[in-house]
């Protein structure tokens, strides 16, 4: 029997459709230019294809955050866990969260967007996998399945279950209403994957387990990093494993940079790059695609600047991650904020997915900008 | 296919056959018309020139021989060309289809190896091979192989002299290709993944690294310590040695007289290479017309994967031929015998090394190399299927693929080229691979080569 909570944000998505780019503060103002609540029909979709598996138990919320449309799909296996009053919040969710943890459950399956996946991690952190089922207005983390029955199909995929690295991001809606986008890697989640879903064609992968993936990316790039040369590394656990292979410890959300195998910066943000790089002869960054969409700048390592990427050179980034977080992006993007620079990444890049290999993944360019 | 003649309907030739009694009796012995002798292959240990007796313990003193002679012919033995025949000469069609689709004042000609049993080129070497093995009173023969044709070829040669065969298959293709090793059963070979608990190599491999999906380096370290830790046994390679390129040149040489028939000689010859020996048979009677200046102009392509360019990205140097350092040094093209090539569909071309002659004729200039990547050779392999009808097996597509670039080429300049490439084998146990295409799941794997220059300092040095 698998222990999973459950809950929903309510109100996710509903900011969307009537043009607000996010719900976060705006429930009342969407109701009031005609937005219907969005989750709980998308909920409903992957919870009917779980409703006769018996090896799942559900923790969850009251009424619309959860046993109201667990009871409408016509699933009895579940116990109320938590009450809420009013409408429901943010702070809803972390306590939720909390007490999801409190009992012990394997996974947190939860409905809603960029925001709802946030409040969760923040309390489960790496400690209890979760997976999103995508209902939310923004969803740039990957924590998320492509759909809700692919969703349920994750969950009833893999006995026991394998997990893949999933990276969430925190988008100021702020300043995303304002037009510009600011994510944050927000941390890095567990979620469920299937190997041999994604292994369809038969094809025999180089790396199935992504720990060991990520190793022999770091045992590479070990193997290939020059002396005097400055190495700015990315956010993300791909560019983590690199640092511990040649003995450093970096911040896993943050940017920082090494050099001769020692720390020179950590969690630098752009005035700090652009003055440590001034006076360095050699330097190289070294990126991973972040979030759900596989951004390689623009997305969780926007420190990395247009003015930072300029000065270093575009030939001089190089660019890491496993051969199954590339199955998930089949496209990567670049948003530095500068078209003409975007452009000179071309319509291609090598990525190093493994010990000596690399694959050739294309980037997406816009035809008119 | 019909053309018009002056009102008159005629048609054309599509295949080019030769009888029995033109096969040839002969090999041709490029080594005869080289500027400079071989460096010759240096024992790991001492890093001396090696004689034939380092060798005789896996090989027979024929194929020794044959390794190291400099006569231009050398007889095919009356028993071997029995066995030749059953296939043999294989046919030369003129890919008039192919030439109408892609519209290219080019003439494409392509030798048919997917006629023999076995389905490719390799039992042109693995029939001798056996032959000279049984004569020298050996019973078993212990072999690698990558995507299985080699391992096929050998259990089909073994059965017809009465000689036991084990074959270290590399894992990631046992699992891709499961009706190569059926066929291997068939002709009563015994069939292994590669790295194995049977040897001291495959343990010490497995043990560095349980999940590895095997490399053919790795195989050929345990079929060499199978063949010297059993007395009754030899070993015997599928490539990369001058024996084995030597037994392949029945290919160009049969081409060289069917072209004649129709009153032609290539421009432009093609051959996928791995190993280097299905591209040194279709192309040695050509570099040696070119060698000898009676066609200076000849232009000899070997096509490689991007994710395993031995010859376009590789170091001309010495190093070992497989993983554990149990055979000699070659001097060769290599990546480094500790690389592992990604699993492309394309086993055959997984080879960290060249033949030590391919190697030496690119680095002089005489013949030339291209790398295209998994997808772009499957699309050209799909435009083949569609206009010949014959489904090329994923290492053959990328001689397909160098192929229809040159005849774009000619299309783009007007020229009227001959292009000959060799179609060295059928993709029939290959539909995953095509199945992955369609699917759109085929990765463009690479070589990341200008991270990986210093580390292929690592290469054994010699003074």
């Amino acid at each position: 029997m698998k222990k999973i909570g459950f809950l929903i944000n309510p109100v996710a998505g509903m900011g969307g459709a009537v043009g607000l780019k996010g719900t976060d503060g705006k429930v009342e103002e969407s109701r009031r230019r005609g937005a219907e609540p969005q989750s709980r029909n998308r909920a409903k979709i992957t919870l009917s294809l779980l409703k006769n598996n018996p090896d799942l138990f559900f923790l969850t919320c009251s009424g619309e955050m959860g046993e109201t449309i667990l009871h409408e799909t016509g699933i009895s296996n579940y116990r109320l866990l938590y009450k809420y009053t009013g409408n429901s919040t943010s702070e809803d969710t972390k306590k939720a969260a909390s007490y999801f943890m409190k009992e012990g459950v394997d996974l947190i399956l939860f409905c809603g967007g960029d925001g709802t996946a946030r409040d969760i991690f923040d309390i489960a952190g790496r400690n209890v996998p979760i997976l999103g089922i995508p209902a939310g207005v923004k969803m740039y983390s990957a924590v998320f399945a492509i759909d809700p029955v692919a969703a349920a199909e994750l969950l009833m995929g893999t006995d026991p279950w394998s997990f893949r690295d999933s990276d969430v991001l925190d988008i100021n809606e702020e300043r995303y209403r304002a037009g510009e986008l600011s994510a944050r890697l927000f941390g890095v989640a567990r979620t469920p994957a299937i190997p041999g879903k994604i292994q369809e064609s038969k094809q025999v992968f180089e790396e199935q387990d992504e720990e060991r993936a990520k190793g022999e990316i770091a045992s590479f790039m070990h193997e290939v990093m020059l002396p005097d040369t400055l190495y700015i590394l990315g956010a993300g656990t791909t560019t983590e494993s690199i640092a511990s292979r040649i003995g450093v410890k970096k911040t896993l959300l943050g940017v920082d940079a090494v050099k001769n195998g020692q720390i020179v910066v950590q969690d630098a943000d752009e005035k700090t790059l652009l003055d440590l790089i001034r006076n360095e002869k050699d330097v190289r960054i070294i990126i991973s695609p972040i979030g759900a969409q596989g951004f390689i700048l623009g997305r969780g390592n926007q420190q990395i600047s247009a003015s930072v990427v300029r000065h270093v050179g575009v030939k001089n980034i190089i660019v890491v991650a496993t051969s199954h977080k590339l199955r998930e992006t089949p496209v990567l993007y670049v948003d530095t904020g500068d078209p003409t620079l975007n452009r000179e990444f071309g319509d291609s890049i090598q990525v190093i997915s493994g010990y000596r290999m690399a694959q050739r993944r294309k980037i997406f360019q816009h035809v008119h900008e | 296919m019909y053309i018009f003649i002056q009102n008159k309907l005629l048609c054309m030739q599509t295949k080019i056959l030769l009888d029995e009694e033109q096969m040839p009796k002969k090999w041709y012995n490029i080594q005869a018309d080289l500027k400079s002798p071989l460096d010759p292959p240096l024992n790991p240990k001492t890093q001396k020139p090696i004689g034939p007796e380092d060798l005789s313990a896996i090989f027979p003193m024929e194929l020794i021989r044959q390794e190291v002679t400099t006569d231009r012919q050398i007889n095919i033995p009356e028993e071997v060309q029995d066995v030749l025949r059953l296939w043999r000469p294989s046919p030369l069609y003129r890919a008039h289809r192919l030439e109408k689709f892609l519209k290219t004042p080019a003439k494409i000609y392509y030798k048919w190896e997917g006629v023999s049993p076995a389905g490719s080129h390799k039992p042109n070497t693995a029939v001798p091979q056996a032959y000279y093995n049984m004569k020298a009173g050996i019973e078993r023969i212990a072999t690698e192989t990558g995507a299985g044709q080699w391992g096929s070829a050998l259990a089909f040669a073994t059965m017809l002299y009465d000689l036991q065969c084990t074959i270290y298959m590399v894992r990631s293709s046992y699992t891709q290709k499961p009706y190569r090793k059926s066929m291997m059963q068939v002709w009563g070979a015994e069939c292994i993944p590669s790295p194995s608990t049977k040897t001291n190599a495959g343990r010490a491999m497995l043990e560095k690294d349980p999940d590895t999906p095997g490399s053919l380096g790795m195989a050929i370290s345990e079929a060499v310590e199978d063949a010297a830790s059993h007395g009754n046994t030899n070993y015997a390679l599928g490539s990369v040695l001058n024996h084995v390129c030597l037994h392949q040149t029945v290919i160009g040489l049969e081409c060289r007289e069917q072209l004649a028939m129709v009153d032609d000689y290539p421009d432009v010859v093609i051959g996928c290479i791995g190993g280097g020996t299905n591209f040194a048979g279709i192309s040695f009677p050509f570099a040696g017309d070119k060698l000898t200046g009676k066609h200076k102009d000849v232009d000899l392509i070997a096509v490689e994967p991007a994710s395993c360019p031995t010859l376009t990205k590789g170091l001309f140097t010495y190093d070992l031929a497989d993983e554990a350092g149990y055979t000699p040094l070659l001097k060769m093209f290599t990546l480094g015998h500790d690389f592992v090539p990604p699993s492309i569909h394309a086993g055959g071309l997984r080879y960290h090394g060249d033949s030590p002659i391919v190697s030496q004729l690119v680095y002089d200039g005489v013949m030339r190399a291209v790398a295209y990547h998994q997808s772009e050779v499957f699309e050209a392999a799909n435009m083949f299927a569609r206009s010949e009808g014959i489904i090329v097996a994923p290492e053959t597509s990328h001689a397909v693929k160098s192929t229809i670039d040159e005849a774009l080429k000619c299309k783009k300049t007007g020229k009227e080229k001959t292009i000959l490439f060799n179609c060295s084998g059928h993709g029939n146990f290959d539909m995953s691979a095509y199945d992955a295409y369609y699917a759109g799941s085929l990765v463009d794997y690479e070589y990341p080569d200008e991270l990986i220059k210093e580390s292929l300092a690592r290469i054994p040095k010699i003074s």
